[in-house]
């Protein structure tokens, strides 16, 4: 009997020791609490991070180089040509950049623009709005309608968990409105002291360069509007031109993000040319630089290896071509890029490590006064066409010296010959469609909706292996909104189109519109 | 709903088990009387003891059950002394009853029974959840036992090869890498995310099986890219006495979450109190991969029938492609990487040559030995594989040490230590990007292997290899691009049992498993994977620590209330902790060529460090009452108590219930010479399941790599939910066992029906919202199905004996649903196709891209004389229909002939091998279309042409028709069906005479060989594989296959 008390004594202890266990799940609780990663984090590493990966997805090798500097033509393919040919551009393979850019930088930059009002802060939530709205505009302009109002909220009490789309109309209105409270709101703030400061990796806190950012991308975005809201897209230029602290005034304002180049956080065409030879020079951008002795053809690529092909040594090779053709011009077309191998002699050297710390350019001054040139030419935004030849001029020069071609003699000379040689009217509309094409080289997102929306230049056609036998207008929707946002996803085709290359975006809907495409495509 | 229940049933229960404690205590107050007392022993006709023998008086309910040596006692009151005679009666299921004549006289009596057994295997004692025995027929779910003998027929990495097609149900995929992983599923897959695999015990105790696979094809640092084994392969087989397989949570109820999807219970091997024994288990086996590509010979590198070489980047004629397109291999003279101007010709055996043969040598020796008081054994294992795949090798020791003690006649105690080292050097890369194997997809067929093993560098000391575009020299990979890794485990356990009276034990134990891994990977330079150009080389390390401790409690009681009516209960409380560590450091670029440490990392190392515990406290109980040895009612129930749930979900509640009955003992007129014995039975159990640590809470997820000198953070792209409840699986199963005509046959068949509810997911949600994947509790998959083990004896005449076993198992499954709105969560996705948990098709359904056909005729619609990709559809499924195995021994006097024959019938999967060697031209289907020369007579597809609504009549090229078929998933998906001889075994027993010289009991000489045989459908591949040892399976990438192995064993049984 003793031991049965003494047994029942050690069972109700432990019971009692299990109950006590149970009913102090404290101890049990804390033990969840996460040690390896904050609950919390500061803006400014939140900010550094969006930036990186906003500018490696938008300008780098996935969606820059390998997708829409393709689709463009100014890249070609002699060993994957399946891209060439738009079999690697169908949703499998452009999904990832839709749901990166979302759940990437998007988001982050969202949480930055939340503790920058929280605090109330410009200096915080101003260059994190600018930031989301080139992000959004690269997503709009590649898919047409997207998620915007109700966009980024999931993880709030009521935020939507399958976000409906926006029209991109009142997306592009709402891009426009963001930026012009940007500019506004960085007008006075201190960006040094209460900003992002060093964690701010374009302007390292500078808010007057922040805010020329801000009213540079609400031209570029206005411009975009010009062939179907010509009065928005003139009132939103003038507002832009006007705007507080101005659009760039040279090269120093560019937005650019340069690379540490440390073999982690490197310039990302620089890395993706480094481990795979397979891109080389699409005939139709060469035979531009070649035609008009361009002397950024030495920048933007290099000599053939078999020097005895061409005359001056540089050549593209036709995109769109099946995998058994392709590979012949391996070595008969230029591998892109001297500007991403300084150092480069020959064949089969990837030059130096400076490279991997080449620039990118997230905006840039040329691209302004390539924008204003067009204003002048149409008469938009407060300028005239007297002002067009100007601008030109300037934008050609800011781009040569961007690229490294400083020599005044040089530019004159690249200036006065006679396909550069400013014509006016509609055929200086032309000039300056292509050229700013030309300039926009490493982003792809821009020369490709400039191409759109220009139709220059005229060269552009499908290969012989193209799956369908047009250039992509814009690209499908992500094969994971099919499934777990289907029907937001086939509200937006209704009213757009159906979800293939052909189907036009809202601005670019009215291509009669545009001076510069004739005859309509 | 669920978490109200789950509340309102917790302190319910926690009194039923109090009131279950008591009523157990309760008897024992009619004891400690005087009288006569009757004891003895109960043994089998082999000398066994019999344990839960029940002995009593006839025509009285006085009487007892004999504990675990046999042994009984049991007093009379004085008032039922009668002084005259009395019949005393010993009865035991699966042995005749047997009956004595006593005086029944006041004093001590003793009286020893030994019982005539009725053999059969579905009568015996067998381990059930928490190592406590049972008899088979007194358990009401599905449990299969398997002796040593039975699972080391034959030899194999890892003990959980060695089950493959013996236990119905149990499905294993191995791997044909020396220490290589084992994939594991039992009764089909009920978890959409989490662990689908079941809970190993070892000696009462939880032990890790941790897969060390990753991706497969992975290319990157922080990607492992290789298989390095299951950590349940420490497990020494010549250690292991039984493996007893609980399928479904009814038999492991008692183990709480982990045993969801089933336990097997490993009991180790013991001493025994007697003379010293010695134990030798030594083999040697010789292995060669299975099953080999069909390769074209006709045609070597190039594209459209041209080739040259320069430096194989592209410099020269297509010498940057690696794909087989090119010149007919009729001996013209082509410069080649081996020099100018050599014969152009076929090297038929190319890829085969690269295959060593592996070797394998285990030797594992024991002693046991003991008193009456104490006993232990002792035993060592060593283990060395040389894999089939050239420098790939893997070595494992193992020690065993484990010993009783008794101290006094109420106290035993035992203990055990068991180590287990790992070296494995040089695992080869696993799938597409870093396979090892993965380039002789894409190859050149003209390539001379020998040249490549013969030489790393050229003169000027460049890599030397065929390609330099793509690929690296394999043998240069895989002798100059050094891994290796180690893991020492330690599994250690104590335990003391104090025997409180007759009926009832309280026991107290402790036990530790935890194991140290340190994996290094070093990459040389112009590694084109992972070494960054610039640099002179790359490296990763990973150091893993892993540790789970258990502390029990537990109180046992056995014991009859009637002669006829006996309780079994136990109540047991166990606090488990486990704690995980990993830490890794790699960079793509090191200085010095060959130094792969940190302070020469050129580019900044990235590091990463991870830390995460978690805990439960668990309470739990049952209470089984047999009657008469032939009905049992069995009820258990389960509290736990989670750290990694919310503090108000924290605490779940299970319970289960469970029945047999073995109808020839209750209808004693129901058993006959035809029907010798049958059982049935039914069980009905819930299982709760918590969450992985740190779900509850959304953080920022910093990276040590610094942007410049800024630091990063990135919030997570998962959206954390501090509501998530335990997942619960209920499972009902019924079954039968039966024996016929003298247990010549015998049946054991279980049908089963399980749901898993309120999974913990994290559902792929809209990344619009800014966000990849939400925890939530959501979904619903059923699982059904059937398993049969049917054992003859065709054959028993003299000296001639065959024994055959057949088992069979089918599993279906269902998604019945996800989160609202959700219909599919894609597990795995590969080239367009994807495996899908998808509402109302089973889990693991295969979608794809289809071939586009014209709507009325369903003729594949051509556009230019090529294929076109259609839309995507439903393909398959990847799981089998049903999965069965052919057992057989044949024993003539001293010679033994055993053979297993595996088989698998059904799934599906689209598999990138066949697709990728048809768009390299490499595999013999691609001579279509130049059996002439490599552009005639080409292909004319059968089919319309798109174009004009005709037939096709364009000619494309076979280049052309095989780079345009293989964007079409269904015209790369499979059936994975195949009939493997499994094992096989002829052996000769040493004649008793010269064993006992030798003092052992028996001696044995086999030859032992596995996969000797394979009929399949898919070509090319080996249809076993296993795509990653987690949950996204269906695709292959050139998998390593299995290994077929010939050897000898020497097996000295003590």
């Amino acid at each position: 009997m003793m031991i049965i008390k003494r047994l029942a004594t050690i069972a109700a202890a432990l019971m009692l020791g299990a109950g006590v266990a149970a009913c102090n799940p404290d101890s049990l609780t804390r033990q969840n609490t996460d040690p390896n990663n904050p609950t919390d984090a500061p803006p400014g590493p939140v900010f550094t991070n969006a930036v990186r990966m906003a500018v490696n997805r938008w300008l780098g090798s996935g969606y820059s180089m390998n997708q829409t500097s393709f689709v463009t033509q100014q890249l070609a393919q002699t060993t994957y040509p399946t891209v060439d040919s738009y079999v690697d551009l169908q949703a499998a393979s452009t999904s990832g950049t839709f749901d990166g850019a979302y759940s990437g930088e998007l988001s982050n930059l969202e949480k930055v623009i939340e503790k920058g009002e929280t605090l109330e802060r410009p200096s915080i939530y101003g260059p994190a709005q600018v930031m989301q709205a080139w992000v959004y505009a690269y997503v709009t302009d590649t898919y047409g309608d997207v998620p915007y109002s109700e966009a980024l909220q999931a993880d709030k009490p009521d935020g939507a968990v399958t976000p409906s789309y926006d029209a991109q109309k009142d997306i592009y209105a709402g891009l426009l409105q963001s930026l012009g409270n940007a500019a506004t709101d960085m007008a006075g703030a201190s960006g040094a002291s209460e900003g992002l400061g060093s964690a701010d990796v374009i302007y390292g806190g500078n808010l007057q360069k922040w805010q020329r950012f801000a009213n540079s991308l609400r031209a570029r975005l206005a411009l975009r509007l010009v062939n179907v809201d010509p009065a928005t897209a003139n009132a939103e230029l003038a507002a832009a031109f006007a705007g507080p602290g101005g659009v760039f005034e040279s090269n120093a304002d560019n937005a650019i993000l340069v690379w540490p180049g440390d073999g982690v956080y490197d310039n990302p065409w620089t890395n993706a040319n480094k481990g795979r030879d397979d891109r080389r020079m699409s005939r139709t951008l060469m035979n531009v630089l070649i035609n008009s002795n361009d002397p950024r053809t030495g920048v933007y690529a290099q000599p053939v290896e078999d020097s005895t092909v061409y005359p001056n040594g540089y050549g593209g090779m036709p995109n769109g071509l099946l995998q058994d053709s392709s590979s012949k011009w391996f070595s008969l077309a230029s591998r892109p890029g001297l500007a991403f191998y300084p150092g480069v002699t020959s064949y089969g050297t990837f030059g130096t490590s400076a490279g991997l710390s080449t620039p990118s350019y997230v905006m840039t001054y040329a691209e302004v006064m390539f924008i204003k040139a067009e204003a002048a030419q149409r008469g938009l935004g407060g300028l005239s066409p007297a002002d067009a030849e100007a601008n030109y001029k300037a934008a050609i020069t800011a781009s040569l010296e961007q690229w490294g071609i400083t020599d005044a003699a040089t530019i004159n000379a690249f200036l006065a010959r006679p396909e550069i040689a400013y014509k006016g009217g509609t055929d200086g509309l032309k000039q300056i469609a292509v050229q700013k094409w030309v300039a926009l080289f490493t982003d792809g997102g821009q020369a490709w909706a400039e191409w759109r929306r220009t139709c220059q230049p005229s060269t552009l056609v499908p290969g012989p292996a193209a799956i369908v036998n047009y250039i992509p207008r814009r690209f499908f929707y992500s094969t994971r909104e099919a499934s777990v946002n289907a029907d937001n996803m086939q509200a937006a085709i209704a009213r757009q189109g159906p979800d293939n290359f052909g189907t036009r975006v809202y601005w670019d809907s009215n291509p009669d519109a545009a001076p510069t495409c004739t005859p309509a495509p | 709903m669920n978490t109200s229940q789950t509340r309102s049933l917790g302190p319910l229960a926690r009194l039923a088990l109090a009131v279950a404690c008591t009523l157990l205590a309760l008897p024992a107050l009619a004891l400690a009387q005087q009288g006569a007392t009757i004891s003895g022993r109960v043994t089998s006709e082999a000398g066994e003891a019999l344990a839960n023998a029940s002995v009593f008086l006839q025509g009285t309910s006085i009487g007892t059950l004999t504990d675990a040596e046999g042994r009984y006692a049991f007093n009379v009151s004085p008032q039922n002394v009668t002084g005259g005679p009395a019949t005393l009666t010993a009865r035991r299921i699966g042995f005749r009853q047997a009956s004595a004549e006593i005086q029944l006289v006041a004093g001590n009596i003793s009286q020893d029974f030994t019982l005539e057994s009725m053999p059969t295997q579905l009568q015996a004692v067998v381990t059930t959840a928490l190592g406590i025995t049972k008899e088979k027929s007194q358990l009401g779910s599905a449990q299969q036992q398997l002796s040593t003998e039975e699972l080391n027929t034959t030899r194999s990495q890892s003990f959980v090869d060695q089950l493959q097609g013996k236990v119905s149900g149990l499905t294993i995929t191995g791997s044909g890498t020396a220490g290589g992983s084992s994939k594991i599923v039992l009764r089909g897959s009920n978890s959409i995310n989490g662990n689908n695999t079941p809970l190993f015990v070892v000696d009462g105790f939880p032990v890790a099986n941790d897969n060390r696979g990753s991706t497969p094809d992975g290319g990157s640092l922080s990607n492992l890219g290789v298989d390095a084994g299951s950590t349940i392969s420490d497990i020494n087989p010549d250690d292991i006495e039984t493996i007893s397989v609980l399928k479904g949570p009814n038999a492991a109820a008692l183990y709480g979450s982990r045993a969801a999807n089933g336990a097997i219970i490993i009991t180790t091997k013991h001493g025994r109190s007697g003379q010293v024994r010695t134990q030798l288990n030594t083999s040697y086996t010789w292995e060669r991969p299975s099953i080999f590509i069909d390769w074209q010979n006709l045609y070597g590198q190039g594209s459209a029938g041209n080739f040259r070489y320069v430096d194989g980047k592209g410099g020269g004629i297509n010498d940057n492609y690696d794909q087989s397109y090119g010149p007919r291999l009729d001996g013209r003279l082509i410069d080649q990487f081996t020099g100018p101007q050599q014969p152009w010709v076929a090297h038929p055996d190319n890829v085969d040559s690269f295959f060593d043969t592996g070797h394998t040598f285990s030797t594992t020796v024991a002693v046991s030995g003991g008193t009456e008081n104490a006993n232990a054994r002792l035993s060592l294992g060593n283990t060395n594989i040389s894999g089939v795949i050239p420098a790939n090798s893997f070595h494992n020791i193992t020690g065993s040490l484990g010993g009783e003690l008794k101290l006094g006649s109420r106290i035993s105690t035992t203990a055990s230590l068991q180590y287990a080292r790992n070296r494995a050097k040089n695992r080869p890369g696993m799938g597409y990007n870093t396979g090892i194997l993965e380039q002789f997809l894409w190859f050149g067929r003209q390539v001379d292997m020998d040249a490549l093993r013969n030489q790393f560098y050229d003169e000027d000391g460049n890599l030397f290899n065929w390609n330099h575009n793509f690929h690296n020299n394999p043998f240069w990979l895989q002798y100059e691009n050094p891994q290796r890794d180690n893991r020492e485990r330690v599994i250690t356990s104590a335990s003391g049992t104090y025997k409180v009276n007759d009926w009832l034990n309280a026991t107290l134990r402790a036990g530790l498993d935890s194991y140290n891994w340190r994996f290094e990977r070093m990459f040389a330079k112009g590694n084109l994977a992972f070494t960054n150009a610039n640099y002179a080389g790359a490296f990763t390390f990973l150091n893993q620590y892993n540790s789970e401790n258990n502390i029990d409690f537990l109180l046992n009681a056995t014991r009859s209330l009637t002669d006829r009516l006996s309780v079994d209960g136990l109540f047991g409380a166990t606090r488990r902790y486990s704690e995980y560590r990993t830490d890794q450091t790699y960079t793509a670029g090191i200085s010095v060529p060959g130094i792969y440490n940190v302070s020469n990392a050129a580019i900044s190392p990235t590091l990463s460090n991870y830390y995460s515990q978690r805990q439960t406290n668990s309470v739990y109980g049952s209470l089984a009452f047999t009657w008469d040895g032939w009905w049992t009612v069995e009820g258990t129930a389960r509290n736990d108590w989670s750290s990694t749930l919310p503090r108000r979900n924290n605490s779940y509640f299970y319970p289960s219930v469970n029945t047999s009955i073995v109808l020839t003992e209750a209808i004693p007129s129901l058993a006959s010479n035809v029907l010798s014995y049958l059982k049935l039975r039914a069980a009905y159990a819930q299982v709760g399941n918590d969450a992985s640590p740190y779900q509850l809470a959304s953080t920022y997820n910093g990276e040590s790599n610094k942007f410049g000198s800024l630091p990063l953070y990135a919030v997570s792209t998962n959206i954390a939910n501090f509501n998530l409840k335990p997942e619960l699986t209920n499972s009902f199963e019924v079954g039968a066992e039966a024996s016929f005509f003298d247990d010549r046959i015998s049946l054991d068949a279980s049908y089963y029906d399980k749901s898993t509810r309120n999974q913990i997911i994290n559902l792929v949600v809209s990344s619009t919202g800014g966000f990849l994947t939400k925890s939530l509790n959501a979904g619903e998959i059923t699982n059904h199905g059937f398993e049969a083990l049917v054992t003859l004896v065709p054959l028993r005449t003299g000296d001639l004996e065959w024994t055959t076993s057949f088992n069979f198992a089918r599993n279906r499954s269902e998604v019945v649903s996800l989160a609202p709105g959700l219909n599919t969560v894609v597990l795995a996705s590969q080239r367009s196709a994807t495996v899908e948990a998808h509402v109302g098709e089973p889990y693991g359904a295969l979608y794809g891209r289809t071939y586009k056909r014209d709507a009325t005729t369903g003729e594949l619609l051509l556009s230019n004389g090529l294929p076109q990709q259609g839309p995507t559809a439903l393909l398959g499924n990847i799981n089998p229909d049903w999965t069965g195995g052919w057992n057989n021994t044949i024993k003539y006097r001293q010679f033994s002939l055993g053979f297993l024959v595996d088989i698998r019938q059904g799934g599906e999967t689209f598999s990138n091998t066949n697709m990728m060697c048809e768009q390299s031209g490499a595999c013999a289907n691609t001579l279509l279309g130049r059996e002439v020369d490599w552009n005639n007579p080409g292909i004319v597809g059968k089919g319309i042409d798109e174009a004009t609504g005709q037939p096709n009549e364009k000619n494309v090229t076979s280049e052309q028709w095989f780079q345009a078929k293989w964007l079409i998933n269904e015209a790369y998906t499979y059936d994975l069906s195949y009939v493997k001889l499994r094992e096989l075994r002829v052996g000769y027993n040493v004649p008793t005479s010269f064993v006992n010289r030798l003092s052992a009991s028996a001696a044995n000489v086999s030859l032992v060989a596995r996969n000797l045989w394979t009929h399949k459908n898919i070509p090319n591949i080996d249809p076993e594989f296993a795509y990653s040892s987690g949950n996204a399976q269906g695709f292959e990438y050139m998998p390593i296959p299995q290994n077929r192995s010939i050897g000898l064993n020497v097996q000295i049984t003590p």
